[in-house]
């Protein structure tokens, strides 16, 4: 059966009145706003990303200890951190806290 | 939500009949490393793919088929390997199979890949395998549909693509998870990654799975999303800096990065459509319907206006409205009707317009299409989108066409356009029940200062609408390495002839810039 015959076949098999549920991007009514939503720019912002960093570095920090080594920060995925270390460990510690990562990105 | 014409069984159907009808390739074996450029292998993939949330692969492979083919863009002509099938992408630190993602990969033969750029490119939903941005935009071949023309013969041609972004990139078109022929692999279920962030994890899983196979850790990268890829792209490119793989730079095409501010998503009782009004103002201006008329090489002139006149009057006059139900008076009701088009009575009845009535007031008696506004048909409900339901059929045939005859790659499952997946999707992310993707963006900014952003939209757009995402942009404040650009056109702008062309020059500009060393 040739291409063209599909195309009119599917026009006359389904038509206009066959009706799916979505297009993009759509969100199903099930799906809630979060009343307590705010944007965020400029200080704001910047403040959304170092916390986002911060969340990160902490996950990785399973001791609690406030600092990672580079193995640590390897196992985690922070391969930003893991492939920058002796660039972040300005102090040479082995470890680095999370305000040595600020420093190094100029946060 | 208003219901839109189904696309969903319309091409399982059409996925299947084709299938059936067309050739089958001999089952060869190859490894996932594209052979010596000149070879050509057929490939028949016998496993069962599945888009249904418990679906879960057992048996995946990593064989492809490979073909040659040569496209002349601008004059040049470049030969490419395109390598169609499966490649699985491996967990984040356990590296452990996670999934087997389906993906086309269009690779320029003889070029460096320490200096040639790899750009990665998906469609949105979420739940929509690529199959929009791989026939439609800047791959090699691509079928001519003609927005926002209605009178074009069905199926559209199968064309060579001169504006192929080939010339400045090899190209890898990738269907998410649960689309297309994407499935997640055993234990995992197609539902573990429909979510914001399980999705964007895997996908950047695939990205370094490609990257190492490939040999490409040395090429410059790209992201290319869009609509829900543009969410995906945010959160993505974040989660990829993190994990040490360095980007160049992401295309942002029809974005919607932050879905607590579309207001056509169904929250027009709380939030305001300002973002709309301009879309509304240049659709207006296509239909003529605008006071003074505005011919379309004023348009970018008359986006200005719209922007000042949103910023300093609508935007106010909706703020009040939300508060306390107040309409403004007459006189400046007749601006915004002579800004879009929409009658003074109108806009006291509804001054808070989402896009779906808008759709269906402006031409009264016609609908206006949701992705591209400048298509109409005659009827009374927006659940009708004639820009999506003109071009459906015509990919359906022409994909499956192309993947068989010219990929020679076969496959017994349907391929599936459009998965259910939205519908239980975890749309939560960062504390938040909608994703909020702009500090995603802005920390991947923080994590690689060197990275590029170009947010592309279309003026005729009415399911991410370009004013919108200029706020959502501009929210990170003013930074040379973050551009956006608007052209005459729907959500899938590339399928207008002439922005194309337009966008295709600002596509190159793009990567020159990007890659500076």
């Amino acid at each position: 059966m040739s291409r063209i015959l599909f195309a009119i076949l599917l026009a006359t098999s389904f038509g206009a009145s066959a009706q799916q549920q979505w297009s993009d991007p759509y969100v199903p009514p099930h799906v809630k706003r979060s009343p307590d939503y705010v944007e965020t720019s400029g200080a704001a912002l910047k403040a959304q990303v170092e916390r986002k960093l911060r969340d990160q570095f902490e996950s990785a920090d399973l001791a609690k200890s406030g600092t990672l080594t580079q193995a640590q920060a390897r196992q985690a995925g922070l391969m930003y951190i893991a492939d920058n270390f002796p660039a972040i460990d300005k102090r040479g510690a082995g470890v680095i806290r999370f305000e040595d990562v600020k420093s190094f990105l100029g946060l | 939500m208003d219901r839109f014409p189904k696309r969903l069984a319309l091409l399982a159907f059409a996925a299947t009949l084709a299938a059936c009808g067309g050739g089958g390739g001999a089952g060869s074996s190859v490894t996932v490393i594209p052979p010596p450029g000149g070879q050509t292998l057929t490939y028949t993939d016998p496993n069962a793919y599945s888009s249904s949330a418990n679906a879960s692969l057992t048996t995946p492979n990593e064989i492809t088929s490979v073909t040659q083919g040569t496209v002349t863009v601008g004059g040049q002509a470049i030969a490419y390997t395109a390598t169609t099938g499966h490649l699985t992408s491996l967990k984040l630190g356990a590296e452990t199979p996670e999934a087997s993602f389906f993906y086309v990969a269009y690779t320029a033969n003889g070029k460096d890949p320490a200096t040639r750029p790899v750009t990665f490119f998906y469609n949105g939903g979420p739940g929509s395998a690529t199959v929009w941005l791989h026939m439609g935009s800047y791959g090699p071949k691509r079928l001519d549909a003609q927005a926002p023309a209605q009178d074009v013969v069905t199926p559209f041609a199968l064309v060579e693509n001169t504006e192929s972004m080939l010339d400045v990139s090899d190209l890898v078109f990738v269907d998410a998870i649960g689309s297309g022929f994407s499935q997640a692999i055993s234990p995992n279920r197609n539902q573990t990654f429909w979510g914001v962030d399980a999705d964007a994890g895997a996908f950047r899983d695939f990205i370094r799975r490609y990257i190492a196979v490939n040999g490409r850790a040395a090429s410059p990268k790209f992201l290319f999303g869009e609509s829900y890829g543009t969410t995906r792209s945010a959160v993505l490119v974040k989660a990829l800096e993190t994990a040490g793989v360095r980007m160049s730079g992401v295309v942002l095409l029809s974005s919607v990065l932050n879905y607590n501010t579309n207001c056509g998503l169904g929250f027009t009782a709380q939030i305001t459509c300002a973002g709309y009004f301009p879309s509304y103002g240049a659709i207006g201006a296509w239909h003529q319907k605008v006071v003074p008329a505005v011919p379309l090489p004023g348009l970018p002139a008359f986006a200005q206006q719209l922007r000042e006149l949103t910023n300093n009057v609508y935007a106010p006059a909706v703020t009040t409205f939300l508060a306390n139900r107040g309409v403004p008076d007459n006189t400046t009701l007749q601006s915004f009707a002579n800004a879009t088009g929409i009658t003074v009575s109108d806009w006291q009845a509804q001054l808070n317009l989402g896009p779906d009535p808008f759709r269906v007031r402006l031409l009264p008696g016609f609908v206006l299409g949701r992705y591209d506004a400048r298509m109409s048909t005659p009827g009374i409900s927006p659940g009708v989108d004639i820009s999506s339901t003109f071009i459906s059929t015509s990919f359906a045939v022409g994909l499956q066409g192309y993947m068989t005859d010219t990929l020679k790659f076969t496959n017994p499952s349907v391929y599936t356009f459009a998965s259910g997946a939205i519908n239980t999707w975890d749309f939560s992310h960062d504390g938040q029940g909608l994703p909020d993707t702009v500090p995603d963006l802005a920390t991947a900014l923080t994590l690689n200062p060197r990275l590029q952003v170009l947010a592309v939209s279309g003026y005729h757009d009415l399911a991410t609408p370009w004013f919108q995402t200029e706020r959502d942009i501009a929210r990170l404040g003013a930074n040379p390495k973050v551009r956006v650009k608007n052209y005459p056109g729907g959500h899938m702008i590339y399928l207008d002839n002439a922005s194309r062309v337009a966008q295709k020059a600002d596509l190159a500009d793009f990567y020159r810039s990007a890659t500076q060393p």
